[in-house]
């Protein structure tokens, strides 16, 4: 694998950038908030370096395999990530909805299947099965994401469900990726080893870097703290919705005996 | 000519990601800035002391409700007034959901309003049921009280939420509740 000057900048600069966006999340404890956030984005630490020594010292073989299981940790941890932000999006009070976690389930479904559509549509003109799989596998994740961030955006809205500071910044920094990834990978289907790729792939690193500066930026300011219901208001709202489930019950009871 | 496809495909598929995601943003946006008065403005016309005389023959601590079923058909507007409170449940949800953005424990009742909401709408289906069957006189009554005296609850909390967070919004909204 050659590496251009520009490449081996990408690298560095994303190796600082995860570093800086680590400690962030550590020093403004943000980590506890987003637990698997924080994975992923020590795993990039730990990955860049990794594969930085196989490049380095490993062969080209070992070099595919090392990049291809960490990119699958990747992914696995994107999609963690996605389930992340929709617990902060979709259960603020500490329990899902059980329509919301029906609608958001059957969201997912959906996404999966459009994401397995679109991988194998692709059908990349390349010789060896290995490429296809990895070309296919790229498509996958982005097209995935990108679905699952739209299907939480669309959800929330329907809902009326607010999205706290730094979960949106969080959602938008990746779902904007993802997107953009969509296009980087088809065009990796399209010319497999052409320039359009490479200016695309390299174009797409550029604007990761961006994310990782918007992240470690806003999420180093402090979101606005939230006003409490007073616990007198609570009560009595409890009470007129505790006569609403009376008269619903009985309502039900009519319901089943007739 | 598959790889043409594709590309058409992927540029049909990011299209349409962006234009979802788009048209939803837009929507929060609109609810943000104008949202209250759209909110009230969908509320839909109903006659509210004779629904809340409905509500208050069921909920008030007496042995049996008072009044007759042919009237309380009456005093609600037979289905069209049922339509209108299946629709009115839907900009209770939102009137509540206007307040978590200064208090984002109003969630709960927000919840709970769109359960209610859920269920009164279930039950108003039986009805169009029944009313396609010809035993909309029989069924109506019965159903219809309850959904009424609920629909009536889910007001009060609204304005208990209103009053207890003092928004300047309360006099407005309990004049059209």
């Amino acid at each position: 694998v050659h590496l251009s000057s520009l490449d081996r900048l990408f690298w560095a600069l994303a190796f600082f950038g995860h570093c800086i966006l680590l400690g962030v999340l550590l020093l403004r404890h943000r980590a506890a908030a987003f637990p698997v956030f924080t994975t992923l984005i020590s795993v990039n630490i730990v990955r860049t370096i990794v594969l930085f020594f196989t490049l380095r010292y490993g062969s080209k073989e070992e070099y595919f395999y090392t990049y291809w299981t960490l990119a699958f940790v990747d992914l696995a941890l994107q999609l963690a990530i996605a389930y992340e932000l929709a617990t902060h999006v979709f259960q603020p009070l500490g329990a899902w909805a059980p329509d919301v976690r029906k609608s958001f389930t059957a969201l997912a479904a959906t996404s999966v299947a459009l994401a397995v559509g679109l991988a194998w549509l692709a059908a990349p003109p390349s010789k060896t099965l290995r490429l296809a799989i990895v070309i296919r596998g790229e498509l996958f994740a982005s097209a995935l994401m990108s679905e699952l961030f739209v299907a939480m955006i669309a959800l929330s809205v329907t809902l009326g469900l607010p999205w706290r500071t730094h979960v949106a910044r969080i959602a938008q920094g990746l779902g904007l990726y993802c997107l953009y990834g969509i296009f980087s990978d088809a065009a990796h289907a399209f010319f497999p080893a052409g320039n359009i790729y490479r200016m695309l792939s390299e174009s797409q690193i550029g604007f990761y870097l961006i994310c990782l500066t918007y992240w470690s930026v806003t999420l180093a300011m402090a979101e606005p703290a939230p006003r409490k219901l007073p616990a007198e208001l609570h009560e009595e709202l409890r009470a007129l919705q505790e006569r609403a489930a009376l008269v619903l019950r009985s309502l039900r009871t009519t319901a089943s005996a007739s | 000519m598959r790889q043409i496809v594709f590309l058409f495909i992927v540029g049909a598929f990011v299209s349409t990601l962006i234009g979802i995601a788009l048209y939803f943003i837009m929507r929060a946006r609109r609810a943000s800035k104008n949202a209250w008065r759209i909110m009230l403005g969908r509320l839909r016309q109903i006659d509210r002391e004779k629904f809340a005389e409905v509500a208050l023959d069921l909920l008030d601590d007496r042995e049996e409700p008072h009044l007759e079923p042919d009237r309380i058909f009456e005093m609600i507007g037979g289905m069209n007034g049922l339509d209108a409170l299946e629709e009115n449940c839907d900009v209770l949800i939102d009137l509540a959901t206007y307040v978590q953005r200064w208090y984002p424990d109003a969630l709960q009742l927000s919840e709970e309003l769109r359960l209610n909401a859920r269920e009164i709408k279930w039950h108003i289906g039986r009805l169009r049921g029944a009313s396609a069957t010809g035993h909309l006189r029989e069924q109506f009554p019965v159903y219809a009280q309850r959904a009424v005296a609920t629909y009536y609850l889910m007001t009060r909390s609204l304005l208990v939420l209103y009053e207890g967070v003092k928004l300047p919004e309360f006099a407005e909204l309990q004049q059209a509740l």
